[in-house]
């Protein structure tokens, strides 16, 4: 059995682009929602990092659906997925979210860069201030909204693998939260490394502010994959097989413990606490955790939905 | 104002929470008591000690159905040989669409291409609403379902729901296997002879543990190897 091609497989590696553009997405407007409310405020839009978590939802969420569509055998067909509705189908719970989403993403985007968008269009388009001005009245509201259906899309993606009964390794509920936690760290990692590189200052109260965060969701990343191994053995049956094959010797085993629990995980968990141990950060240290975080999460989506068809029951 | 922001919040997680839920309970219950509305409910027992592996089943299901060269709706697994020559033996077992009352292809499509027909119990796709997300193909914990390379759409076994069943003959499988290892036939019947088999002969369905009650009975053949 070769590592990428195997008689189960059905879902191939556009479904782990998306399931990571997905989670990157949500996690960096979840971050960005709590970088404006508790550390910048009003002056949330002048923030290289608030800039780039913006940027990085907008555009992730819109690439993934892309792969998504194109991934389809009929994707001219694509638009009966927004007009026909399953409610059992955990995936048209995940497009009504998906969509729902982007209406309040955008909506809290405009809110928050209200000031630069006033200025501009009240010379070009004075209609839009009237828009900003509505939108920014009910400002509790969207951002109330914005972070339930950006914590759901996270943990959707989880969802939509646990749904299928015969693949042990994804019909566990466990990996909706090991996805929501990934996606969120993928998210604040995506956000830190597009600020540095927007010229954020990488010592800046942001990123002191978000480090602070990733050190206990690396730390509960761990915990739920513990977790989710532990569960799956001791289901014992094909589950308890499903979780040997997985993480026991091989290519994916190399993966998870070197690429994922080593360079995903501990390196940036490490750097973190060396970070706030050390009073000074540097544009290479923050970007290069960053990139460790992320290349960890892109791993994380593959190895588990590969291995994941390997074994059924 | 934080007061009312905390009680928004609050109210709008029970209503996600609640509304996120809600559609798998009602689903269960009315999987249980689904009522028939003409009385039929389509099985199939496949009698593996009768089967020959001749194929015969495969071709006509490809003729009638009109299913491209390269995939199937239909196949004959073999297994073996077992024993000592010459008394070496092979096993077949169908291998299609098993018609479950719980599908699982049916509650992960998101348009709603695969579903339940009320009144026979066949489970079937609408290749128009189908595009292709393969989620089915996924779900289906027998592996019966691919895309039909012509329409693009997901296809499998229907019992010939739109051809032979439509005409009032039996399925093309049926129909033509020379040793009669297939017998179709309404479960809902008690005059019927695949309930009257059903009756008189242990079966066995796969993987029942899943949950998803499937329509494929089998006689199970003779014992090939024992394996711990």
């Amino acid at each position: 059995m070769s590592a990428f091609h195997f008689d189960t497989l059905v879902w191939h590696w556009p479904i782990a682009v998306y399931l990571f553009l997905a989670g990157a997405s949500a996690g960096a407007m979840f971050f960005a929602v709590l970088l404006k409310h508790f550390c910048l405020k009003e002056k949330a839009y002048q923030s290289g990092f608030i800039i780039a978590a913006c940027i990085i939802a907008a555009i992730s969420v819109l690439a993934g659906l892309g792969v998504l569509v194109l991934d389809l055998t009929k994707p001219w067909d694509f638009w009966k997925i927004l007009v026909f509705y399953n409610p059992t189908s955990v995936m048209s719970m995940g497009v009504i979210i998906l969509m729902l989403y982007q209406v309040f993403m955008y909506a809290w985007i405009a809110v928050t860069f209200r000031q630069p968008i006033d200025k501009f269009c009240e010379k070009h388009l004075p209609i839009a201030c009237t828009l900003t001005r509505l939108l920014a009245r009910y400002e509790a509201g969207i951002t109330g909204l914005l972070v339930i259906f950006s914590v759901s899309l996270g943990a959707y993606t989880g969802f939509l693998l646990s749904a299928q009964p015969h693949f042990p390794m994804w019909n566990t509920g466990v990996l909706p939260l090991l996805f929501l936690a990934s996606g969120l760290s993928s998210g604040a990692a995506a956000s830190l490394l597009g600020g540095v590189l927007l010229k954020g200052n990488p010592n800046g109260a942001e990123v002191r502010f978000i480090h602070k965060i990733e050190i206990p969701l690396i730390l509960g990343e761990i915990l739920l994959m513990f977790t989710f191994f532990l569960g799956l053995v001791f289901s014992g049956g094909q589950s308890k097989v499903a979780a040997f094959n997985a993480i026991g010797v091989g290519f994916w085993g190399f993966v998870f413990w070197f690429g994922i629990m080593g360079l995903g995980l501990s390196a940036p968990l490490a750097m973190n606490l060396f970070m706030t141990a050390t009073s000074k950060r540097k544009f290479s240290y923050v970007a290069g955790t960053a990139c460790l975080s992320l290349l960890g999460v892109i791993l994380l989506r593959n190895f588990i939905l590969y291995t994941g068809q390997m074994v059924v029951s | 104002m934080e007061n009312s922001r905390r009680h928004f919040l609050k109210s709008t997680c029970a209503l996600v929470a609640g509304v996120s839920v809600y559609p798998f309970s009602g689903n269960h219950a009315n999987a249980e008591m689904e009522p028939a509305i003409n009385n039929i409910k389509y099985a199939l027992l496949n009698d593996e000690t009768k089967c020959i592996g001749c194929n015969a089943c495969v071709e006509a299901c490809r003729e009638v159905n009109h299913v491209p060269e390269g995939v199937t709706r239909l196949s004959i697994e073999r297994t073996g040989p077992f024993g000592e020559y010459p008394n070496q033996f092979y096993h077949f077992s169908r291998h299609s669409c098993e018609h479950c009352e719980n599908a699982p292809c049916v509650s992960v499509c998101p348009t709603g291409a695969a579903f339940i027909n009320k009144e026979t119990g066949i489970v079937a796709v609408n290749a128009d609403k189908c595009v292709g997300c393969q989620y089915c193909i996924a779900a289906c914990p027998y592996e019966v379902r691919f895309i039909n390379p012509v329409t693009k759409a997901a296809d499998k076994c229907d019992f010939c729901r739109e051809t032979n069943l439509k005409q009032g003959k039996q399925p093309a499988c049926v129909e033509i296997c020379p040793t009669k290892a297939l017998v179709f036939g309404n479960l809902k019947d008690p005059e019927s002879e695949l309930v009257a088999l059903l009756k008189a002969n242990p079966t066995e369905r796969f993987k029942q543990d899943l949950g998803t009650r499937p329509k494929i009975f089998r006689i199970k053949a003779k014992q090939g190897e024992i394996i711990l």
